[in-house]
């Protein structure tokens, strides 16, 4: 009864992509500060190595969650 | 003339019901923010105030049919409209009063609902609609949010686990611009289109617009400044509520609530499954708190607020349909919709002279 009424795929796609969306977008942002936090603490014991891979980290982190803003910009205007 | 005084008086109401819209779900946006200093108070509003406008705009597809998946489209009259609008602000400010997050849009749907069965009885109202839009999705969307804020902050204690808080706090609060401004956006799109549908209907049933017509740029404006303005005077009361007294924030919690909320509504809107802002971003909030640790939660707080969401279909609907009542009273005349909009004006005055006299809480300068 309830099924008929309710849409049920787009609840069940609603949930999961509210779970990969908040999560992942979650993670990818603490990724980008983990990457620029760990940078700072690299660059300054002397490890370049170090410091480059967590840059590079924390600039594709930070791409990654400015991809996903602007999918949620488009994601509005296209409703 | 009658109908046009009637008409003048329902776009009135639709816009005063869309400042409290802005007013009342202000705290969405910037609670977190304001909680965890990402931003300061004044700024915060002024900024969601701007992307309220803005998000006004961004997409015109009208979500205005918010009450026609509920009421049989023969029940609609301006009079209907005018009810069911008085429904949903009067329990936007009784929820304010109390300092309460409640959904705007169910108050308004509520409200609809109420002044519909008042007016033509239970065939009015489509339940399927009012189960499969409403009901479902108000179960939904705080328990998925819940979830989402939850998991989210254990990823985010995960990864920053033994990072220095300063630069995790920079991180998190610059985070939380971000996401409020995809909140703001969000609730402008979302909210204001109402308000212009319901003008936009009550326009086409006095036979000013044709059927089918889109909102005309008079009405889009005026809904767009309107919840501008009532974002900008900023609900204090709730953003108290959502920032502070559910539970303490930390820059994580604050960036975990907002960022997964955001998430959500648009991953929600994505699949046309619409959720409650109001309930995404609370469940959110009890969800980031709880991930921390399950006693961080104000339960008896975030209890009240459960009740609020329980209560405000029924109480919209039930102010809605005495409003309804009332009106007819005086005929089917503007009379009616004078005299009770003059009344609710001067309990609005009232509500708000006693809270200020009660004291209501202000921003930090």
């Amino acid at each position: 009864m309830l099924a008929t009424i309710v849409d049920t795929q787009a609840l069940l796609k609603t949930i999961a992509a509210a779970f990969i969306a908040g999560v992942g977008v979650t993670m990818i942002f603490s990724l980008a500060i983990l990457g620029a936090s760990r940078f700072v603490d690299m660059a300054r014991d002397g490890r370049p190595a170090a410091a480059i891979a967590f840059g590079a980290v924390g600039i594709a982190a930070l791409l990654a969650a400015g991809t996903a803003v602007t999918i949620g910009i488009i994601v509005m205007t296209r409703k | 003339m009658q109908n046009d005084i009637v008409l003048v008086i329902v776009v009135a109401t639709a816009l005063a019901f869309d400042f409290t819209n802005g007013f009342h779900d202000t705290a969405n946006v910037v609670a977190t923010s304001i909680s965890t200093r990402a931003m300061a108070p004044r700024l915060a509003v002024a900024y969601a105030a701007a992307l309220n406008f803005a998000g006004a705009f961004i997409s015109l597809a009208v979500a205005a049919t918010v009450a026609a998946d509920v009421v049989s489209a023969d029940a609609i009259t301006p009079t209907v409209v005018f009810a069911g609008l008085i429904g949903a602000i009067s329990w936007n400010l009784i929820t304010w009063y109390f300092g309460l997050p409640s959904s705007s849009s169910h108050a308004l749907i509520g409200g609809v609902v109420g002044s519909a069965f008042a007016a033509a009885g239970p065939a009015a109202i489509l339940g399927d609609g009012v189960v499969g839009k409403v009901l479902v999705p108000a179960v939904v969307a705080p328990i998925v949010a819940f979830a989402v804020g939850a998991l989210a902050i254990l990823v985010c204690y995960r990864v920053i686990g033994r990072l220095r808080p300063g630069h995790v706090g920079r991180g998190y609060r610059l985070g939380q611009v971000v996401s409020g401004g995809l909140l703001a956006l969000a609730h402008g799109t979302n909210d204001a289109q109402k308000t212009m549908g319901v003008i936009t209907l009550a326009l086409i049933a006095n036979g000013t617009l044709a059927e089918g017509a889109n909102p005309p740029t008079w009405v889009i404006v005026s809904a767009a400044s309107a919840i501008a303005l009532g974002t900008y005077s900023g609900g204090w009361r709730i953003i108290r509520t959502m920032g502070t007294r559910i539970i303490r924030m930390d820059p994580a919690q604050g960036f975990s609530a907002s960022g997964a909320g955001a998430a959500v509504i648009l991953a929600s809107s994505h699949y046309g499954f619409p959720l409650s802002t109001t309930q995404v971003i609370s469940g959110g909030v009890m969800g980031a708190g709880a991930g921390k640790r399950i006693s961080a939660v104000r339960w008896g707080v975030a209890g009240n607020i459960v009740a609020a969401w329980l209560m405000t279909i029924p109480a919209a609907a039930a102010i809605g349909a005495a409003t309804y009542g009332v009106t007819r009273i005086f005929g089917t005349g503007a009379a009616g919709t004078i005299i009770v909009s003059a009344a609710a004006l001067a309990l609005v005055a009232t509500a708000f002279a006693r809270r200020i006299r009660a004291g209501a809480p202000v921003p930090a300068p």
